[in-house]
């Protein structure tokens, strides 16, 4: 006989769990419901009713561990059909937002990204830290935060003028990294986690994990996670499926304007403003739209959503999306519309929201794009089929 | 009174359209009886018609012929008169309509062999009618000579003290008697209790503490504590009740029959009357015969059996599995006794019990529930579990059940308990209990959570039932002579319950209704709600004792069986098999009736092989001048003579199911002739015999299931009748007549789509069998 699960429950963990939108879960009375209205749970050890005993009992390492909860996409199908009004998709959420708070280290900054009482403090700190190594290098001489900056030799307003594209590097270069390396710290929990989980329930007969096939997975699983393919068979949230692609292909596009001048910059040592007819301008200005516009579309729809709980982790991660848009658009429209001071603050509270993105990211729910990726890569590598519909 | 009769016709809904009631009219007139007509005789004209008749030329017998006796009851219903009501409607008409049994043509008329089935079948019930009302009685209730309208409640927990406050609300005298040296039940000697009332979401103090200050303040209700019921002897309206201490031993104490093991001797043959008086008499050695009147007995009207329950105590090798004979391991009774005293701690040191399993069922391989649990345990396991989390902040309390049953609103508190966060239940199969270094250990399978899981317990709570108080001892202790307690109680895991059709409360003692837990495992509101149904019952039958008719299912049927006594053989048949208990017999065995016990039914007429037991308007005449009255066609009067069949059928469900047969125009054999009868168990064997030897060729009887899941709402009265089919097949071979040409069916009300195809298949089978030979002697 196989060895026994020794329960222990963590009322802290179901307490918090209901604090971040699953206040309903102890109301569920097993009917499973949930896992047959649910369009994309596999049948092998379908969720969500396996998850909801598991937050009600205050088994937390179940939960944390499990991949299933990232296989989940939110659609809210299930808590629409709950006949209890247990709401297991809000539930769902919660549990992610506490693995993503389990697996991020350092501690103190998640604890302070989740919290809203610290927003204030977590907002100015872009500025903070900016000033703090911009005036600092001017102690050294170096003035990579020029507060009177000129225009450019074509008469133009040039940022680099203000902010330096040096400094901007050499803050956000390190940030990069600490992004990385924290999600590369915490995939190596993860990834043997929810192998342990899937292989001690049943999900998956593969004894171990096998780094090669693994990535086969993962690079099996990205078209559909492109293409949403899970995401578009929700029936509740559909309509958020098309702004949700709205806004991840604009963060690929701006990932990859940044790059491309990055180059530009470093290789060809062409400075900006850029041409506006330049492709990968186009694409830029295309990119800022879409993400401007997916995000208040996902705005909108949270907040007119009334059967479902949204949380201050749902609004940071739409505060970003939105304002890194909206900022980034302004600052180019105000340089063009030549308001020199306009400009530069936008400008520099643009780079506020960036800075927010890069460092904490693997704090805030914005992780999921490494999580559910991981996740579903590793269901894909254990065999579980979803089930046909 | 003398007889005047008047036989009525109406020739509406489609009688008179299928019928030559001219040539019914001719049946009516060949007897000498007045013949009406009327084509619509339930109008205000066709009642008139009827009463214009019974003033001025004195009618006071009536015949009429019309629609179903269970349409238009009060339509037909004349003071002073006796109706007999001719189903020309459902019975003949609409259940055999034209278009599949074609009326003669003129032309066919001509022809002296062909024959009409449907009008002989209309001319039958005419004359069958007009049989019956020659032979009914007038009719005189039956008054006791002294009535007493004092109710005794038995038990003095919530349900009996909820049924005394209702009883005296309404003016009635109600004593209590508890066992017990208070009142007020278990549930006053607990720490809370589960809702009665809205939001019905929380635990509440108990309630008994209100109601035993309500009883004790009430003038109206008299408390006896520390008293038993010795023996109640008498009937409905005066029953005599000898009380007594507990464990006190008197010469009233109850006598008991004889086991089945003492009534024979060693050759396993049943002894003679003389020695098993002697058997008996020893047997009850010190106790007076139930005939023995106590002088100094109270007299009350009715009694509500209150008694309640005892907690399960398992064995000490049961559930070895759970760890029983474990300290910590206790019922959810002691937990209730440590929870009233405080905090709840273990008993093995004292020590805070914080983490507490509450396990509903036994598991070890099975999937059902402790013995005697239901509702109310699962109810109690939330309740208790309430209380770890009351006591301890940081606690936990784990349910572990089979069955989580919360019935009606009482699913209010468990979801308020799901709530807490601190209360966990699972569906599972205990495996096992285990001490492990001071804890227990509690292995549960198949769990909701998906594994084989391990629960670490400071406590471990079986959630074990309540056995109600009838499962060990009689205690209404009734001198009936069928025995102390109520029959075929294990039928019901000796539960004072009677599957008496529909109706609750109802015992098969008449005057005596239980109530409470005794009846079924009730929580603290359903309790007094089920007082409230046995007060009213209570008061139902004392109102109806006191004009000297019968209660449920006959209510107000003012006969009663008249025995004629010169003819008593002294079989003790009807002692024995009277449903109800109600006749007892002296030392030579002739029957002592207690009319007031009596239902009605008819059980003893169909039992007496003397004939000697009737009703004033239901009587082996009555029925067997029906049967007399059908004309039996033989080769005399056709060359090929259509089959005469009988049908009894047992009026409480199986002849409305016929009604709905007619009523849904479904067909069956015009060759069948029905007659309703009180209950299967009233049919006398000798009403077949009679059919038989005039000729008919079959008789099958249409009545209740029997059985353990029996519908009789007699409750003894079809399965009695099944034992007599089976005696009567022996007379038949004896007369040469197959055994098939008899037989008894069971239906239920809701059976009217199978009656027709049941009939027409007796029908085929017994013209099968060919003609009855006697037909035409």
């Amino acid at each position: 006989m196989s060895e026994r699960f020794l329960v222990q429950p963590d009322v802290e963990f179901v307490k918090d769990l209901r604090a971040l939108g699953g206040e309903t879960l102890k109301k569920c009375y097993q009917c499973a419901t949930c896992s047959v209205a649910c369009p994309i749970a596999p049948d092998n050890k379908p969720f969500p009713r396996k998850e909801m005993i598991a937050a009600s009992w205050g088994l937390k390492d179940k939960l944390i561990s499990s991949p299933d909860v990232w296989l989940c996409h939110n659609c809210g199908d299930c808590s629409t059909q709950c006949p209890r009004g247990a709401n297991p998709g809000d539930v769902m959420a919660a549990i992610r937002a506490k693995a993503i708070d389990h697996y991020a280290v350092p501690k103190s900054v998640s604890k302070a990204v989740n919290d809203p009482k610290m927003l204030p403090v977590l907002a100015v700190l872009p500025a903070i830290v900016f000033l703090v190594v911009g005036l600092g290098l001017k102690v050294f001489g170096v003035n990579w935060l020029n507060f009177s900056p000129e225009l450019n030799a074509e008469g133009q307003i040039a940022h680099s003028n203000f902010f330096a594209h040096w400094l901007v590097d050499l803050i956000f270069i390190p940030l990069s990294i600490w992004a990385v390396a924290i999600f590369a710290l915490a995939l190596k929990r993860f990834v043997a986690d929810i192998h342990a989980n899937a292989l001690a329930e049943g999900k998956t007969d593969k004894e171990k994990l096998e780094l090669k096939p693994f990535l086969t997975s993962l690079v099996r699983v990205i078209p559909d996670i492109l293409k949403h393919k899970k995401f578009s068979q929700c029936t509740e949230n559909n309509n958020r499926a098309t702004p949700h692609m709205m806004v991840l292909f604009s963060f690929i596009a701006l990932a990859f304007v940044t790059g491309f001048f990055f180059i530009y910059l470093y290789g060809l040592g062409i400075h900006g403003p850029y041409n506006q007819l330049n492709p990968v301008k186009i694409l830029a200005n295309i990119a800022g739209i879409a993400l401007i516009i997916g995000g208040i579309m996902l705005y909108k729809q949270r907040m007119e959503k009334t059967n479902e709980v949204s949380t201050y982790k749902d609004w940071y991660l739409l505060w970003i999306v939105v304002g890194l848009g909206v900022t980034g658009m302004l600052t180019e429209f105000t340089r063009l519309a030549g308001f020199a001071f306009l400009t530069y603050l936008l400008y520099f509270i643009h780079l506020m929201f960036v800075f927010h993105l890069f460092a904490f990211l693997p704090f805030s729910k914005l992780a999921h794009l490494v999580y559910r990726t991981v996740a579903m890569a590793h269901s894909d590598y254990s065999g579980r089929e979803a089930k046909k519909s | 009174m003398s007889k005047k009769y008047g036989v009525y016709i109406c020739t509406g809904c489609g009688i008179g359209d299928a019928l030559d009631i001219k040539a019914i009219c001719d049946v009516v007139e060949e007897e000498a009886l007045p013949c009406t007509t009327h084509e619509f005789l339930c109008s205000e004209a066709g009642v008139d018609l009827i009463k214009k008749d019974i003033e001025e030329k004195g009618t006071n017998n009536l015949v009429i012929a019309a629609c179903s006796r269970r349409v238009n009851y009060n339509t037909f219903k004349f003071d002073g008169c006796v109706v007999e009501r001719v189903n020309l409607r459902e019975g003949v008409v609409w259940s055999h309509p034209r278009d599949q049994f074609p009326a003669l043509t003129e032309e066919e008329k001509e022809d002296e062999e062909n024959f009409d089935r449907v009008q002989m079948m209309a001319e039958d019930y005419v004359r069958m009618g007009m049989a019956r009302i020659e032979k009914v009685k007038d009719v005189e209730p039956y008054k006791l000579e002294t009535l007493n309208k004092r109710i005794l409640v038995i038990g003095g927990g919530i349900t009996g003290m909820s049924a005394a406050l209702d009883a005296a609300a309404v003016g009635y005298e109600v004593t209590i008697v508890e066992k017990e040296d208070a009142i007020g039940g278990h549930s006053a000697k607990w720490r809370k209790q589960t809702p009665v009332n809205p939001p019905y979401d929380r635990l509440i103090p108990p309630k008994a503490a209100g109601l035993i200050k309500a009883v004790e303040e009430n003038p109206k209700i008299d408390i006896r504590t520390a008293t038993v019921v010795a023996r109640i002897a008498g009937e409905p309206g005066n029953f005599i009740v000898t009380l007594k201490k507990p464990g006190e031993k008197i010469e009233f104490d109850v006598p008991y029959p004889l086991p089945e093991e003492m009534r024979v001797d060693e050759n396993g043959k049943e002894l003679e009357h003389e020695a098993l008086i002697e058997k008996y008499k020893e047997y009850n050695e010190g106790r007076r015969d139930i005939l023995a009147v106590d002088p100094n007995g109270e007299s009350f009207g009715a009694v509500i059996l209150a008694a309640g329950w005892r907690p399960y105590e398992p064995k000490a090798d049961e559930f070895a599995n759970l760890g029983w004979g474990n300290a910590d391991v206790i019922t959810n009774y002691q937990f209730e006794e440590l929870a009233a005293k405080g905090k709840v701690t273990r008993p093995s040191d004292g020590k805070e019990a914080k983490n507490v399993v509450f396990i509903q069922s036994p598991g070890n391989g099975t999937d059902g529930d402790f013995p005697y649990t239901g509702a109310v345990t699962s109810m109690v396991a939330l309740k208790q579990a309430k209380y770890v989390r009351e006591d301890y902040p940081d606690a936990n309390a784990y349910i572990v059940y089979q069955h989580m049953r919360t019935t009606g609103l009482s699913e209010y508190l468990y979801k308020e308990l799901q709530q807490d966060p601190g209360v966990y239940m699972t569906k599972g199969e205990v495996a096992a209990v285990e001490s492990r270094g001071g804890s227990l250990s509690v292995d549960v399978n198949n769990t909701l959570i998906g594994e084989e899981i391990r629960i670490n317990a400071d406590l471990v709570v079986l959630g074990t039932g309540m056995v109600p108080v009838t499962h060990d001892d009689p205690t209404v202790n009734l001198a009936y002579r069928q025995g102390p307690g109520f029959r075929d109680n294990e039928l019901f895991d000796r539960y004072a319950d009677s599957n008496f059709i529909c109706f609750p409360y109802e015992t098969q003692r008449t005057g005596i209704y239980a109530a409470g837990c005794v009846r079924r495992g009730l929580n603290i509101e359903e309790s007094m709600e089920d007082a409230t149904g046995a007060a009213l019952k209570t008061i139902q039958c004392l109102e109806s004792v006191n004009r000297g008719v019968s209660v449920h299912p006959r209510s107000g049927d003012m006969t009663f069986p008249d025995f004629f006594f010169q003819r008593c053989t002294q079989c003790k048949r009807c002692t024995d098999e009277c449903p109800f208990g109600a006749i007892d017999d002296d030392e030579k065995g002739t029957p002592k009736p207690n009319p007031a016990r009596c239902r009605r039914c008819g059980t003893c007429m169909g039992a007496c092989p003397e004939r000697i037991i009737n009703f004033a308007d239901y009587s082996i005449d009555t029925i067997g001048s029906q049967v007399k009255a059908v004309q039996v066609p033989s080769e005399d009067d056709y060359d090929e003579p259509p089959f005469r069949i009988l049908g009894l059928v047992c009026e409480n469900d199986a002849y409305p199911a016929l009604d709905i047969v007619g009523l849904q125009k479904k067909s069956f054999s015009a060759d069948v002739r029905l007659i309703p009868v009180r209950c299967l168990g009233s049919v006398n064997v000798i009403w077949i015999k009679d059919a038989l030897s005039q000729g008919m060729d079959g008789v099958f009887l249409l009545g209740c299931r029997h059985g353990d899941d029996y519908q009789c709402h007699f409750v003894k009265g079809s399965e009695l009748a099944s034992i007599r089919m089976k005696k009567i097949g022996d007379a038949l071979s004896s007369l040469a007549l197959e055994e098939e040409r008899v037989a008894q069916f069971e239906v239920a009300i809701d059976d009217y789509d199978r009656i027709p195809q049941i009939i027409n298949d007796f029908v085929e089978e017994v013209e099968a069998l060919g003609p009855n030979p006697f037909k035409g002697f």
